[in-house]
């Protein structure tokens, strides 16, 4: 008799972990990405205060959103945060993934970014991030690629009409 | 009899898992460019599928294990961080590798501003960011060639990007006209224009040009810049006529490189004129006139 409360007790956590894991992750993918930004070395001109506050929100909303595309399937939440080539390649991306049935679900663990350049104009920003990131990758349900590690990005975020938007997105070794 | 067996089966297992393992292995390139073809090695046997998961491209496709996977170059246009998987009947098999950019070949070029005025300096800044012909951006330093030149005349300039990114400040030339701006590398070559215009009024003169019982016209010679460049019509030119009654002021604008006001009649005026910084010559009319 105990040994079978043992185990339906057992049955009951497993239940609730593998409901859990799964809602922890969309939650994480729903989550605004630590981001850490230095704009102490950046030139040639120096970034304002408000700028930097924009910066900060808008490269993290970006990431945000890009999570969400991949992880969705759904292209909708690009189009608030990034402009020309990036856009171009995530759309191009998400298509793909759509019709080939594969998501992308990537665990964001933070960033920590350099501004290493300011246009003198201000109407564009140079960042490197240094990104620790869990890539899983899915087809279907099935997770058929996992790994973490850190990833070296460069984005050049430029100034539009509300927001600063990233024009740029690109990973290169580090 | 039982523990002999045992340890057979056992020993068969370990020989065997290994060697499941590697049932599909994938060995993928090391030096891979943006718009290359390249082969991905997938070793083992029976049916797969494969997956390509890049920047911004996914390909899956089914393959036979233990033939190379064929990418064509259209497929890796994307540079940064692939993923290769490989799934039979065992659990799946990946490996990550990058992309390189391909050679330098488009450029992205922010001028400003689009007007400028003569004669200033550093008032016009170019910035490049560097560009495969995938729209890869290029990180490598890569010479950038500047010119600004209006009529053929003025400056060029080689600056090598860091960081994919390049730039330039330079001064507006004496002259107005409207400037050719031209970023290039290799044989592509990206080009803005600025318009330089005639700075402030410089050396402002004027001179009676009617004076009746009613009134005093009064007008400028042709309103130039320091460097002799025309002040476009409509900017205005401001003239002063003081006398014993007080002050008149008249805000008169520029047309036909001339500006020109009717101001009071009086028998004793001192009139003078200014536009922007600069202010002109003086002229006492009546009494000793």
């Amino acid at each position: 008799m105990k040994l079978m409360r043992i185990l339906v007790l057992s049955c009951g956590v497993v239940l609730a972990i593998s409901g859990a894991v799964p809602l922890l992750v969309h939650i994480l993918a729903d989550t605004k990405p630590s981001i850490q930004i230095n704009f102490d070395n950046t030139g040639p001109r120096q970034i304002e205060d408000t700028t930097q506050k924009a910066i900060v929100r808008d490269y993290s909303s970006a990431w945000q959103a890009m999570n969400t595309a991949l992880a969705n399937n759904n292209t909708a939440p690009l189009n608030q945060n990034f402009v020309g080539f990036a856009l171009e390649r995530l759309t191009h991306r998400v298509k793909d993934q759509q019709s080939t049935g594969v998501k992308t679900r990537l665990v964001d663990h933070g960033h920590k970014v350099e501004a290493i350049f300011y246009s003198k104009d201000g109407s564009a920003i140079q960042l490197r991030d240094i990104a620790t990131i869990e890539t899983q990758v899915l087809d279907g349900d099935t997770v058929i690629h996992s790994d973490q590690t850190q990833i070296q990005y460069w984005a050049v975020m430029t100034s539009t009409e509300d927001r600063w938007k990233v024009r740029v997105l690109e990973s290169s070794p580090q | 009899m039982r523990k002999p067996m045992l340890i057979v089966l056992i020993a068969v297992a370990c020989w065997l898992v290994p060697d499941s393992a590697r049932a599909a292995e994938l060995h993928v390139p090391e030096n891979a460019i943006a718009g290359q073809p390249v082969s991905i090695a997938v070793s083992g046997e029976g049916d797969a599928v494969f997956y390509l998961v890049g920047p911004g491209q996914v390909i899956k496709r089914n393959v036979k294990l233990g033939n190379d996977v064929q990418i064509k170059g259209e497929e890796l246009r994307t540079a940064g961080r692939w993923i290769a998987i490989v799934r039979s009947g065992g659990s799946p098999q990946s490996k990550v590798f990058w992309v390189k950019p391909a050679q330098p070949e488009n450029l992205s070029f922010l001028a400003r501003p689009s007007r400028v005025p003569v004669n200033q300096r550093d008032a016009i800044s170019g910035t490049v960011f560097v560009f495969d012909k995938f729209n890869n951006w290029v990180l490598q330093p890569t010479p950038i060639n500047f010119s600004l030149s209006v009529n053929g005349i003025g400056i060029s300039r080689t600056v090598t990007s860091r960081n994919g990114v390049a730039w330039i400040e330079t001064s507006s030339a004496p002259r107005e006209g409207a400037a050719q701006f031209v970023a290039s590398v290799g044989t592509t070559s990206v080009r803005r224009v600025v318009q330089q215009v005639a700075s402030q009024p410089c050396n402002l003169r004027i001179h009676l040009a009617q004076h009746t019982q009613d009134r005093i016209i009064v007008e400028t010679d042709p309103v130039r810049d320091c460097t002799g460049n025309a002040v476009p019509d409509g900017t205005i030119v401001t003239f002063i006529q003081t006398d014993r009654r007080g002050k008149s002021t008249v805000d008169a604008r520029i047309k036909k490189g001339i500006a020109r006001a009717e101001l009071p009649a009086s028998d004793n005026a001192m009139i003078s004129v200014a536009a922007g910084d600069a202010l002109g010559n003086e002229l006492h009319v009546g009494g000793g006139r």
